[in-house]
């Protein structure tokens, strides 16, 4: 196991090169000098070729981009044009606050996908499952923000008493209540796509355990149909969701970014989000290269989770 | 049976065709409501200005904020703007993006899919760690940061947009490619002397087609989805050009006011537009493709 961790990692480190020069490059190709932006109304030209050098810019690309990509293994992603305070700084303040809404949006879709996932397979053609079809079907195609605009007019403005508010946030070392509150809505918001293809998943997946050998002679010798269900089909059916849940880590990442501007989120898409609009590409370029970075180590996670889980899986001697 | 005969009916080729086609047709019924439904916003699209019933951006202040009525189907907006003529002509931008980013992502990817399945070696571990990285960011996020780059522009989103279609494509190509590569009738192709180029197009992309129709189909989905997306974070087409995603966000400060018809109506209608064509996808994936069909579903 600890072979096959290593000879991903080292799998990793070309593609992560690669994903540095996109990210690098991100920059780079925009139209607007980021030299008149960093000098903001200061357009003297003396004054100009003194950022541009300060910021490096007056090197070839490559220096630049080993300059970049020095600077960033050591954790510096450079400062932000804007309020000059440092890209990590920024992204480690805001990093809290995404990963409470991603974590909680995680914990719904899969609570939620196992529950009316293995109800809706267990009672095939139900009511049930007939609503699970329909939210799987439904849930793909909604979009995420429309579906947050719902949410705020219902129960932040039709229901009377404002059940929960239309967005901000309490750190939770402040007040967990009100923390919790203003929770609810982004988290069902990010979690509703992502629950759709769980569902899906487990629902599918049980299904076609049910039909195996081994469930007949569990049934045969005379088990409860609960035992059957927990401790045979769940057992095998949730090796896919595990790598389900994988992908939809980058699904949150993305869907982090959507969520936290309808809400007012103040977490790290709304950073990259705030930051477009004034061309300030460190924020932006390091946001992204966070976001990358973390899918990629998610899903490597989620390999090693999968051999973990299921024995059966072997990795010795094949190529991932 | 001696002495019988036999009446023998001779029908032209065409009419069979249409009966297997209604056959096929009533025996996918997803096929029917998904293809109809995309018919649906293709002709809206098209024929926006003759079938919207005002201007999308003509401003008449004495109309605005109207609930929907009669006269204003899906009522009006702030600026007195219908919202079902701003939804209508949203559609040419959703419907526009969606085609024209599908195909960058299909031509782009599968050339490349097609180059590094047939021709191997270094050049297919050089594409497919490309793809690899391509395939490292988080789709929406990999769209939202080239967007942001080139600038707020409805062409941009058409070009990230279909830059993060690519490496579906080519990942589907590689792997067909690879699986009818050694087959005898590729073997045979080569042995008579027929050309790398020829026998990619000839013999080994008839047999992806099938794949790459489904995966378009489903990969349309994702650009409307991703239009409105980019479109809700100002990354699309600027005001006052009409687009559903900008809609929604520009809808949001009247929830207060409880003006819910201004983001109702794009909001079904990305709805309704991506439903079908994840809705056609899935019919044509299971008539098409059979080996993909998801089983128990």
């Amino acid at each position: 196991m600890i072979q096959y961790i290593l000879r991903r990692l080292l799998l990793m480190i070309p593609v992560a090169l690669l994903v540095t020069i996109g990210v690098f490059a991100l920059a780079r190709i925009s139209p607007v000098d980021p030299v008149l932006v960093f000098a903001g109304e200061d357009r003297d030209p003396v004054q100009l070729e003194a950022i541009r050098k300060q910021l490096g810019l007056d090197q070839p690309l490559p220096v630049q981009y080993v300059a970049w990509l020095t600077h960033a293994v050591q954790g510096d992603l450079g400062r932000s044009f804007q309020n000059h305070q440092r890209v990590t700084e920024a992204i480690l303040e805001r990093l809290p606050a995404t990963a409470e809404l991603g974590a909680a949006a995680l914990l719904i879709s899969v609570t939620f996908a196992l529950g009316i996932g293995i109800i809706s397979a267990v009672k095939r053609n139900s009511l049930v499952d007939l609503f699970a079809t329909s939210v799987t079907l439904m849930g793909v195609s909604f979009p995420g923000f429309f579906l947050g605009v719902v949410l705020i007019l219902l129960f932040s403005y039709v229901i009377p008493g404002v059940i929960f508010p239309p967005g901000g946030y309490v750190p939770l070392t402040t007040n967990v209540g009100e923390n919790l509150r203003r929770l609810v809505l982004p988290a069902v918001t990010l979690a509703t796509a992502s629950l759709a293809l769980n569902l899906r998943q487990v629902r599918s997946s049980l299904l076609e355990v049910f039909g195996l050998d081994y469930m007949r002679t569990a049934r045969a010798k005379g088990l409860r149909e609960g035992t059957i269900i927990t401790r045979h089909a769940l057992k095998n059916a949730l090796i896919p969701v595990v790598t389900l849940v994988g992908i939809q880590i980058g699904a949150i990442i993305e869907g982090a970014v959507i969520t936290e501007t309808i809400f007012s989120w103040p977490g790290v898409g709304r950073l990259a989000v705030q930051a477009i609009p004034s061309h300030d590409y460190p924020v932006v370029q390091g946001v992204v290269l966070v976001s990358a970075l973390s899918f990629m180590a998610s899903t490597l996670l989620v390999d090693v989770l999968y051999a973990w889980i299921d024995p059966r899986i072997s990795y010795s001697g094949t190529s991932a | 049976m001696a002495g019988t005969t036999v009446p023998i009916t001779i029908r032209r080729v065409s009419d069979d065709r249409i009966a297997s086609t209604i056959y096929f047709l009533r025996r996918n019924p997803r096929m029917i409501v998904g293809g109809t439904i995309v018919l649906a916003w293709v002709f809206i699209a098209v024929f926006a200005p003759w079938v919207a019933p005002f201007d999308p951006i003509k401003v008449n202040v004495t109309d605005s904020l109207i609930p929907p009525s009669p006269g204003h189907w899906l009522g009006t907006d702030d600026l007195g703007r219908d919202v079902l003529s701003r939804v209508m002509w949203g559609s040419r931008v959703s419907l526009s993006v969606g085609a024209i980013s599908v195909s960058i992502g299909l031509l782009v990817g599968t050339s490349l899919g097609l180059a590094a399945g047939y021709l191997g070696g270094k050049f297919d571990l050089l594409i497919m760690r490309g793809i690899d990285a391509l395939l490292a960011f988080p789709a929406l996020i990999l769209a939202i940061a080239i967007t942001s780059a080139l600038g707020p522009q409805i062409q941009n989103a058409m070009i990230a947009i279909g830059i993060v279609a690519i490496p579906a494509y080519a990942r589907l190509t590689r792997g067909q490619v690879l699986a009818v590569r050694q087959r005898e009738f590729i073997v045979a192709a080569r042995t008579i002397g027929a050309s790398p180029l020829r026998i990619v197009t000839r013999h080994i992309f008839p047999n992806v087609m099938n794949a790459l129709i489904v995966q378009a189909t489903l990969s349309t989905a994702f650009a409307i989805l991703a239009e409105a997306a980019l479109s809700f974070l100002g990354l699309g087409p600027q005001p006052p050009y009409p687009s559903w995603g900008q809609d929604i966000a520009y809808s949001q400060r009247y929830l207060p006011n409880l003006k819910w018809w201004m983001s109702v109506g794009p909001g079904i209608a990305i709805f309704t537009a991506v439903f079908a064509f994840n809705f056609l996808g899935d019919a044509l994936r299971d008539a098409l493709d059979p080996r993909l069909r998801r089983s128990g579903t």
